[in-house]
């Protein structure tokens, strides 16, 4: 595939170019500055951090402990102030507001790669926001997209669905919504769409706000958790409320809790991203950047894994799992 | 009030009820000041261990780090500001965190409206500064209202409109956030008084920002930039209200003694009407900036903010009793919590630890404050508070 | 100088079920001091209260000065010259002696053509100070909160506040309470020089020493009701205890 051979490429010359020795350039410092705490994100930085040792590079991480621009923006302007990085990897919080600030970086000499979550509209070379070096994340319109086809499938083609999201005005969840959309509404004009509702990145309120769904539509068929903890918390309403297997889940992002209650016949199919992909990508392209290569492409889509009952033993699926060690 | 031996004969002087010993003095003094000397402590250490860490390629005072704490304790600080004034008076208002989000959203509508209608870009950035303050004022009038007239207590009170508000900011917003608004705001939320370039082919730039890139921009300073100095008069008018003005008297009166301020005919319901409404007035102030800042308006904006806020105030001094308290102490409060935070980014320390410090000296001053009760009732001293 | 100066007739006050005031009419003369007797519960300081506005009866009227008046706040009473210290002093613990005695009438400085105006703490405390030296009460220090000083001093304080914003009329409500031997007298000795100065003094007191040391006359409450009425020089405790324990009633005193 394109991508892998990509990130081969990539990889080697980097890893040509790293030993030849260091002595072209002074040690490089990188800022990692996901989202929020979970799963995800722990996952993406342990590839972040396998990258570094392996390509030799210090990195500085700081994870804000809510989701907002409230909490991202001054971790990243102190990042930022420290005056010693000189790439920041970062989850912009959203993809309006979290302009200026990293604006802001840029103006200050550090360049700056988006993981998961892109500015403006993703497009970086003539998209409205053209700072940013890249954008590594999922094609998250095609995941929505298979996340539609397959709980279509698993309700029988006709029904009423729900979506339960986070936060809006993030690129992420947001591309999800619409891919889903888009595609009941293409193939399946059987099937109802209901939602999204934003959770905030609650699962709490995921829960609550899927159990009242629950409640009100007696017919429900079918629910689409867009993340982390829209999924966990829309699985758990499910359960809560016996379910369990009659209303078909699917769930973005293959947490722990999410692989459980596909083990209980709660979820039917998990969409999983590839984080550790996107961050050990991410650090190479800054290494990349900083040993002189212009190729590099404004935009990496960094693929599924689709993990569904027939599937989840195999290894090779199996592994797309997020586990952090120790957690 | 127990009896005491005092006499008050006439032509001479009382006699002290009771000396304070030299170590209590001294206790005193450093438990009215102590606030400040943490926070010089903890600049210190910053400034000792972050090049320490990093081998000198980062120093925790720079130009630049310092106006990014600046900008930092904007919104804590102005949500503290209010709160300074109605805990003093015995009160307290819970709502300020829901009250910046609503003014964020307000004033994103109405810049948006006003802006898109035809309105040339400051008189709309006046309309959303109206919008967002007025709006919050009005949640306050209502929180004053209930809490002076209705009798009920402020925490259920402001806990109450604190959801109310914050329904009201989801509502108007358009899924939490507004945005469309005109790019060249964000002059007004991110510009600075003066730039500093520094190096070859640098200088002094005053109002704008210089239209350079590169190297030069890569060197360049932002100081003072105009939130901090909007924040700046707000501080300045603050402390003059409490501190020179019959109002502020009052409000000290009030948290000292209900009774005596009543007795004493001063207007005790219109003046906790006016507290609260200040109270969210300065919130309005905080949202207002922060839809400059990322030229969006957001409802969740404020949500994190109002236990900082209440922790800033406490490590201030101000006591949760009512009747003591000082607006520089809530200034004091609010960078100790932006330096820890910084600071720890600064180190490479996970921003996490901010919290279980801010927490310990929150305690911290509250033992201060009790022990020093303590200190002064049993030598029957006298000591300014 | 026949005239009274404060006249309450008729006057009753009502809580929910209970007559806390039971049409009691009451003359203060100027120059003279007078004691208002009668166990707890007798209805005095609500009588009072009535008359420094901070309540407002339901029957009855008040006549200052020779005017009918209506207090329907403490201001109000305030501006025609009554006067009141409660037992609880209505002080500021955490405010110093001068923002006390100027609480709700404080000075101010005008500046920018009268657009600020900011508190005139100078002047404050030179007046404070004045006012306490002519009562000769010395405090050492008169800015720092008044938290700490005697039940004497504070007393002296909230006497040295009436005494500035000349009172006509001065209501005293039990103040030698909670005082020790010395400031009582030192209490006693400040209601002889305001009635020196003439200026009129209810005292409320159940302490009958000190209504014989000071009074001219005494009014006895008992249950809301006027027991008694006598000149003092013409009575004597053991009569005014029987009027005060309800054993014995003058009618239509």
């Amino acid at each position: 595939m394109r991508k892998t051979s990509l990130l081969a490429m990539a990889a080697g010359l980097v890893l040509a170019l790293a030993s030849q020795g260091a002595e072209a350039a002074e040690k490089l410092k990188i800022g990692f500055l996901p989202g929020v705490v979970d799963p995800f994100y722990q996952v993406m930085q342990l590839g972040v951090e396998k990258a570094a040792k392996d390509l030799g590079i210090d990195v500085v991480t700081q994870i804000p402990p809510t989701w907002g621009v409230e909490a991202q923006t001054p971790l990243l302007d102190a990042m930022v102030a420290r005056g010693d990085l000189n790439y920041i990897i970062t989850a912009p919080t959203d993809k309006d507001q979290m302009v200026g600030p990293l604006q802001a970086a840029v103006d200050h000499g550090i360049k700056v790669i988006t993981v998961d979550t892109f500015l403006g509209d993703g497009n970086y070379g003539t998209g409205p926001v053209k700072f940013p070096l890249s954008y590594i994340g999922s094609d998250n319109t095609e995941g929505g997209r298979i996340s539609a086809r397959g709980l279509a499938k698993a309700i029988g083609g006709k029904g009423t669905v729900y979506i339960n999201s986070t936060n809006p005005n993030v690129s992420s969840v947001e591309g999800r919504e619409k891919g889903f959309k888009e595609e009941m509404a293409k193939d399946f004009p059987n099937i109802k769409v209901l939602g999204p509702d934003y959770n905030l990145d609650d699962a709490n309120k995921a829960t609550q706000q899927t159990a009242a769904v629950l409640a009100r539509e007696p017919n429900l068929a079918g629910v689409f958790g867009t993340n982390v903890f829209s999924a966990q918390g829309a699985g758990a309403a499910v359960v809560n409320a016996g379910l369990g297997g009659n209303v078909q889940v699917v769930a973005y992002d293959a947490t722990k809790q999410a692989m459980e209650l596909m083990d209980k016949g709660t979820v039917s199919l998990v969409l999983a991203q590839k984080p550790f992909d996107m961050g050990y990508m991410a650090v190479m392209f800054a290494a990349a950047d900083a040993a002189g290569v212009t190729s590099l492409p404004r935009r990496v889509e960094t693929g599924f894994a689709i993990i569904d009952k027939e599937n989840v033993k195999d290894p090779a699926v199996a592994r797309f799992i997020y586990q952090v060690p120790g957690k | 009030m127990t009896e005491r031996a005092s006499r008050l004969a006439p032509s001479h002087a009382a006699a002290p009820p009771g000396a304070l010993t030299p170590a209590q003095r001294v206790t005193l003094f450093l438990s009215r000041i102590w606030a400040w000397v943490f926070l010089g402590v903890m600049v210190l250490f910053f400034v000792v261990a972050v090049p320490l860490t990093t081998g000198g390629s980062v120093n925790f005072l720079t130009v630049r780090n310092s106006q990014n704490i600046l900008v930092a304790i904007i919104p804590v600080l102005l949500l503290g500001l209010g709160q300074t004034f109605v805990i003093i008076a015995a009160g307290i208002d819970l709502s300020v965190g829901w009250v910046m989000s609503l003014a964020s959203v307000l004033s994103a509508l109405a810049l948006r409206g006003a802006f898109n209608s035809g309105v040339p870009l400051f008189p709309s950035v006046l309309v959303g500064l109206a919008a967002g303050v007025g709006g919050a004022a009005l949640v306050g009038f209502v929180n004053g209202v209930i809490i002076a007239k209705l009798k009920v207590p402020a925490f259920i009170v402001t806990l109450g409109t604190s959801f109310i508000v914050r329904g009201v900011a989801y509502l108007m917003s358009e899924n939490t956030t507004v945005i469309g608004l005109p790019a060249d705001i964000r002059a007004y939320g991110n510009d600075a008084l003066i730039y500093h370039i520094g190096g070859e082919g640098g200088g002094l730039y005053f109002l704008h920002r210089p239209e350079v890139g590169g190297e030069l921009l890569r060197r360049m300073d932002i100081i003072l930039p105009y939130p901090v100095i909007v924040t700046g008069f707000v501080v300045a008018w603050a402390m003059f209200l409490l501190h020179r003005t019959q109002f502020g008297r009052h409000t000290y009166a009030i948290g000292g003694s209900m009774d005596a301020a009543v007795r004493s005919g001063i207007p005790v319901d219109r003046h906790i009407i006016e507290l609260y409404m200040l109270s969210a007035a300065t919130s309005g102030v905080a949202g207002f900036l922060s839809t400059l800042r990322y030229t969006a308006g957001s409802a969740v904006i404020g949500d994190p903010l109002l236990l900082s806020s209440i922790a800033a105030v406490i490590i201030g001094g101000v006591s949760m009793f009512g009747g003591a308290g000082t607006v520089i102490g809530t200034v004091i409060g609010a960078l100790i919590i932006a330096v820890l935070t910084t600071g720890l980014v600064m180190l490479n320390v996970d921003a996490f630890w901010q919290f279980i410090v801010v927490g310990t000296v929150v305690i911290v001053a509250v033992l201060i404050d009790q022990s020093r009760d303590l200190i002064m009732a049993r030598a029957g001293g006298r000591v300014r508070r | 100088m026949s005239e009274p100066l404060l006249s309450i007739r008729n006057m009753s006050k009502i809580f929910g079920g209970l007559v806390a005031v039971d049409d009691v009419s009451l003359d203060v003369r100027r120059g003279e001091v007078v004691g208002l007797l009668g166990d707890n519960g007798a209805g005095k300081s609500t009588l009072i209260k009535c008359v420094s506005g901070v309540y407002q009866a339901e029957e009855g009227e008040i006549f200052f000065d020779g005017a009918p008046v209506a207090f329907a706040s403490p201001m109000d009473a305030r501006r025609v010259g009554i006067e009141t210290i409660y037992q609880d002093l209505a002080l500021a613990n955490n405010l110093d002696v001068g923002a006390n005695i100027f609480l709700g009438r404080e000075m101010k400085k005008r500046h920018l053509g009268g657009l600020v105006q900011t508190l005139d703490d100078k002047l404050m405390l030179k007046e404070s100070r004045q006012t306490l030296d002519s009562l000769q009460i010395r405090f050492p220090t008169l800015t720092d909160p008044i938290e700490n000083l005697s039940g004497g001093q504070r007393q002296a304080v909230a006497i040295a506040r009436a005494v500035y914003w000349e009172a006509k009329l001065m209501i005293m409500d039990e103040p030698t309470n909670n005082l020790g031997v010395p400031e009582q007298h030192k209490v006693l000795e400040l209601i002889r020089t305001l009635k020196d100065r003439g200026v009129p003094v209810i005292l409320i007191t159940h302490i009958l020493p000190d209504a014989f040391a000071v009074t001219d006359r005494v009014v006895v409450m008992h249950r809301g009701r006027k027991v008694a009425e006598k000149v003092t020089a013409r009575t004597n405790a053991e009569e005014l205890v029987q009027y005060m324990v309800g054993a014995r009633e003058d009618a239509a005193a």
